[in-house]
């Protein structure tokens, strides 16, 4: 029982980080959970998905949305001509991912990221 | 025009999210930086914005019927992201835009390892489609 009440702190003060990340970045913050759950806490990695899609279905970024709304830092009028947009194009990138091997894709585009973030990173450093 | 731009651009991003199981902020960030011209805070909070819907919705009745969540877990965690997240804004915020972009660039090479990592232990491809939801 006490065993059990360990790890659920453990994955809540995980689970703190990987907010603390997503308010300092912007993200939703299951790119970290999903990972974090399966090293610390020995999830499956289905498990893990579908665990991490529970704390993604309830509003968490609304604090730190609200922290960025009221500093100013919010475009409310692409925000909300985005969310159409990437709901259609989730739903059809999910079709196509059956239908071809994204594998390969995954890889190039791993390495476009790493690229762009080394980029951004040492851009921002220099100016 | 502009927002033709916009509309497409969040198609784009939606695409590449459902195929490559990349988080959707990520994307989104650095799409609203250099294809909308934003500031590195306004892209960061109006993906905030955009991140509020339960898109990962039917993702997670279809794991939920194949019994793989840990309800108390999830929980726990919505609770502590959004703990986090509010002290991660505090951080963010007084921060220049030249420093946040730094360090939103490594944060980006993080996600790129990460994503490599995936592609390596090769998922099985029945269940790529709700993988990909996953990351929303």
């Amino acid at each position: 029982m006490s065993e059990r009440r360990l790890r659920d702190a453990g994955i809540f003060l995980a689970a703190c980080v990987c907010g603390v990340a997503a308010g300092l970045f912007g993200v939703g913050g299951g790119v970290l959970l999903v990972p974090m759950l399966g090293i610390l806490f020995a999830f499956t990695q289905h498990r893990a998905q579908g665990t991490s899609l529970v704390a993604l279905i309830p509003p968490t970024s609304l604090l730190a949305l609200l922290a960025y709304a009221k500093a100013g830092y919010v475009s409310w009028h692409a925000g909300l001509l985005l969310i159409p947009g990437i709901f259609v194009g989730g739903i059809l990138g999910g079709v196509l991912a059956k239908k071809i091997e994204p594998l390969r894709m995954r890889q190039v585009f791993a390495g476009i990221m790493f690229a762009l973030g080394a980029w951004q990173a040492v851009s921002a450093w220099r100016h | 025009m502009m927002i033709l731009a916009i509309l497409l651009l969040g198609l784009g991003v939606g695409v590449l999210v459902g195929l490559l199981g990349v988080g959707g902020g990520a994307v989104l960030v650095p799409a609203m930086v250099y294809l909308l011209g934003m500031d590195q805070h306004m892209a960061q909070g109006t993906s905030l914005l955009i991140l509020l819907p339960p898109l990962g919705l039917g993702a997670l009745i279809s794991y939920w019927k194949r019994g793989q969540v840990d309800l108390v877990a999830g929980i726990l965690c919505a609770l502590g992201m959004l703990t986090g997240g509010y002290f991660g804004s505090r951080i963010a915020i007084p921060l220049s835009s030249r420093s946040l972009r730094a360090l939103f660039g490594c944060f980006l090479m993080v996600v790129a390892l990460m994503l490599w990592r995936k592609s390596m232990m090769g998922g099985n491809t029945s269940s790529l489609a709700n993988e990909n939801k996953s990351n929303v």
